[in-house]
């Protein structure tokens, strides 16, 4: 399955599901990443990390290996 | 005899989600009138203030740092939420005042939902509706009203519109409350699970869906209210899939602003602005301070006399309180600047921007902050700190906000960089002071990189490092806010900084005076001038300052240095400026025909060490003290605010002990390095 830090620019895409042993989770959770939400990687910083992601209308940044515990199809 | 009973004033505590528009709505009810506080214990920053007269009704108001959600991830959301439940010096709140942005309902909501369940009485008050209209979108308030059972009243944060109703519907709310039975608040959710966020946010999903509808370019959102409200049932059987985007124009400023190759570049524009700036803006008023106190200093001489009297107040207090408000303007334009850059939305992404660089060297991207302000102030800069979840690079951040130049150091730059410089060439100050910027930034990276390698050692445990923000849509700044609120900053911190500075140089003057007022010179032939001029050295070399200095000359010599200027750097662990006042009281001879700075670098040039006949002020060892002053921890009040921040008195000896020690060796090997290469 796709994670979220492998997403392309302008990719579409669904959360199918979020790893809830990733101790950042509860957080990524809290901020609106739930499963079926649409999300779409807006920019990565300059080394590539962290990325800000669009989701429920709102821009939101999060490190890559945050983004590794998001899920999508 | 009277007997007042004294009705309890009723508590509105403000809560919202970060960028929620919560502080523009306390601005709006408070006007100029609040005031930060201090919780016992816990110095978070607080802002309570009593309603406004012209809103009519008698309740405090509390503002709050944002919160996601009642889960705290950080200290400063740990107290939030803690005292959201209990505050320590006003008990529970009345009702809550929730700000919503409603072109983030379901995030937002999320909080609202939160704080219902705990069974708190709440109010909405929906905010940034002209960013949900410019994402053609629109929301059916009854509806929303009746699915979370509580009042919600839009206001224009710009403009104050609706702020009247929402108190009157907050008033009703009081008055209700008079005459029912007292709330019975959890105080803690009985579920926070990861699985029963997500069933909370489907449920927030559907309530969305249900309020959200998008407006058409030729129709206007109350007739679909009133379409949609007509084809109730219809809706709620159909999946109607709002499309919320992000504010397109905030999409076209981030391309360029955190694009992959520009958006450093430009992040390096906006700082170097943001520093250059503070000293441009600020030059021209420091100079009419400084001028405004050397005038009223002479003056009162003249006027008073030559007496103890008149030296009292002219230099214990007229000085002490000049070198005090000498650096206001400089710390009130970095608050101004700080304040618009992070109500148009760009300190996030700088955060973001440095997250990775800082992360290498045991930091966080929410270290950034912390850091900026710490250009203006270590105390503010150690409470900001609070914001980064993880301990570790909390601790590691604190460590080394001492190094940022704040602006206490800027007097003693400026005098001594005045010092190196001849007057025709005094363009290059301003290039003297950056490089010395740009020295103190990188010596703090340095310090944070060698920290790391120790850092099992600085704070044992190991939590998750995260870095998790949110970029919030570009604003125009509001800059009646951001001007009132940096007066604010700057007052406050003048009541702090003030007394001891002021105090200190009394002290000083005291022992500088004292005990051999009036010495015996022989006048003849003497103009009156030159008279004050040799009788105030001769006071000096008698008085107990020096008594005390000579105790301190062994460490003062192998830095090139006598006990004079040892004298300054101890009143200088006072606060840095003081070392200003200091040398002024040592150094200074009134004259009205100058300024203070002109006649402290007069008579700095003509200073000598002892009877040897040697310079005491060299290119040399003026460089020293820079360096003395870029790595020296001398300021008590932020070893007391470190003490308190990291929970024992670990971190703070460390910092005093390695940035202390570490700035007399680094200035023994600046001195005597210059002086090996001929420069002295």
């Amino acid at each position: 399955m796709k994670k979220a830090s492998e997403l392309n620019f302008g990719e579409k895409v669904k959360i199918s599901e979020i790893d809830f042993s990733h101790p950042s989770s509860q957080r990524i959770i809290e901020i609106g990443f739930t499963p079926g939400q649409e999300i779409e990687l807006i920019t990565k910083s300059f080394f590539n990390d962290p990325l800000a992601f669009s989701i429920r209308g709102s821009l939101v940044a999060i490190r890559k290996n945050e983004a590794d515990c998001i899920k999508v199809s | 005899m009277n007997i007042q009973v004294t009705e309890k004033i009723p508590l509105i505590t403000l809560v919202g989600p970060p960028n929620s528009g919560k502080t523009t709505l306390f601005n709006f009810l408070s006007g100029k009138n609040y005031k930060t506080v201090n919780y016992p214990g816990a110095t978070v920053e607080y802002s309570i203030s009593r309603l406004l007269k012209k809103f009519n009704i008698k309740a405090e108001v509390i503002d709050s740092p944002g919160i996601v959600s009642l889960s705290p991830n950080s200290p400063d959301e740990k107290i939030a939420i803690e005292s959201l439940f209990s505050h320590p010096l006003f008990g529970e709140p009345d009702i809550l005042i929730v700000t919503v942005d409603s072109s983030q309902l379901s995030r937002h909501l999320l909080l609202v939902r939160q704080l219902q369940e705990c069974g708190f009485k709440l109010v909405i008050a929906l905010t940034m509706n002209d960013l949900l209209e410019k994402k053609k979108l629109g929301i059916s308030l009854a509806k929303l009203k009746i699915i979370l059972d509580c009042e919600i009243v839009q206001i224009d944060g710009r403009t104050g519109e609706g702020i009247n109703k929402l108190l009157s519907v907050a008033s009703l709310y009081l008055e209700e409350l008079k005459s029912s039975d007292k709330k019975i608040i959890k105080k803690h959710l009985t579920n926070h699970t990861q699985q029963s966020l997500i069933s909370l946010y489907k449920e927030i999903g559907s309530i969305e869906n249900q309020v959200i509808h998008r407006i058409h370019a030729n129709g206007n959102g109350f007739d679909i209210e009133a379409v949609n409200a007509q084809l109730n049932i219809l809706n709620s059987s159909v999946e109607r899939k709002i499309n919320n985007t992000i504010d397109s124009t905030t999409l076209k400023i981030d391309k360029l602003l955190l694009h992959k190759t520009l958006g450093p570049l430009f992040f390096f524009i906006i700082m170097a602005l943001t520093f250059t700036s503070i000293f441009w803006l600020a030059d021209p008023l420091i100079t009419l301070v400084d001028d405004f106190f050397s005038l009223l200093s002479s003056e009162t001489i003249i006027l008073l006399g030559n007496n103890w009297f008149s030296n009292f107040i002219s230099i214990g207090i007229i000085s002490g309180t000049g070198s005090v408000l000498i650096f206001l303007p400089q710390i009130l334009i970095l608050f101004l600047i700080l304040g618009i850059l992070e109500d148009s939305g760009y300190l996030a992404r700088g955060a973001m921007l440095v997250d990775k660089p800082l992360s290498k060297i045991g930091l966080n991207g929410k270290s950034f902050v912390p850091m900026l302000s710490g250009f203006a102030c270590a105390i503010p800069a150690m409470l900001a700190a609070r914001t980064i979840p993880n301990r570790r690079e909390r601790i590691l951040t604190i460590f080394i906000l001492p190094l940022m130049s704040c602006s206490a150091r800027l007097p003693v730059y400026t005098l001594l960089i005045a010092f190196l410089l001849p007057t025709d060439k005094s363009w290059l100050g301003g290039i003297i002071l950056a490089s010395i910027y740009i020295f103190s930034i990188t010596s703090s990276i340095i310090v944070a990189g060698i920290l790391n390698k120790f850092k099992d050692k600085i704070v044992k445990e190991e939590d998750n490092s995260s870095f998790i923000i949110e970029l919030p849509a570009y604003r125009k700044p509001k800059l009646n806010f951001i001007i009132t609120h940096s007066y604010m900053n700057a007052k406050a911190y003048l009541q702090k900084a003030g007394p001891i500075i002021l105090g200190f140089s009394i002290i000083l003057w005291f022992l500088t005076y004292f005990p051999n007022t009036d010495p015996q010179v022989d006048t003849k032939g003497l103009t009156e001038e030159e008279v004050m001029e040799i009788q105030s050295v001769e006071r000096l070399a008698g008085s107990y300052a020096s008594d005390l200095g000579k105790l301190i000359q062994p460490i003062m010599s192998p830095i090139g240095m006598d006990w004079r200027v040892g004298v300054s750097l101890i009143a200088a662990f006072a606060a840095r400026e003081v070392f200003v006042s200091s040398l002024a009281l040592i150094f200074k001879i009134t004259d009205d025909e100058e300024t203070l700075q002109e006649s402290m670098l007069r008579s700095m040039r003509k200073a000598e060490i002892g009877d040897t006949g040697q310079k005491l002020f060299t290119t040399a060892t003026i460089a020293g003290l820079i360096v003395f002053f870029v790595f020296a921890l001398q300021c008590l009040s932020t070893v007391a605010v470190s003490r308190k921040e990291t929970g024992s008195w670990r971190i703070p000896v460390l910092q005093v002990i390695i940035f202390t020690f570490g700035a007399y060796i680094l200035t023994l090997i600046t001195v005597n390095g210059l002086r090996a290469f001929g420069i002295n």
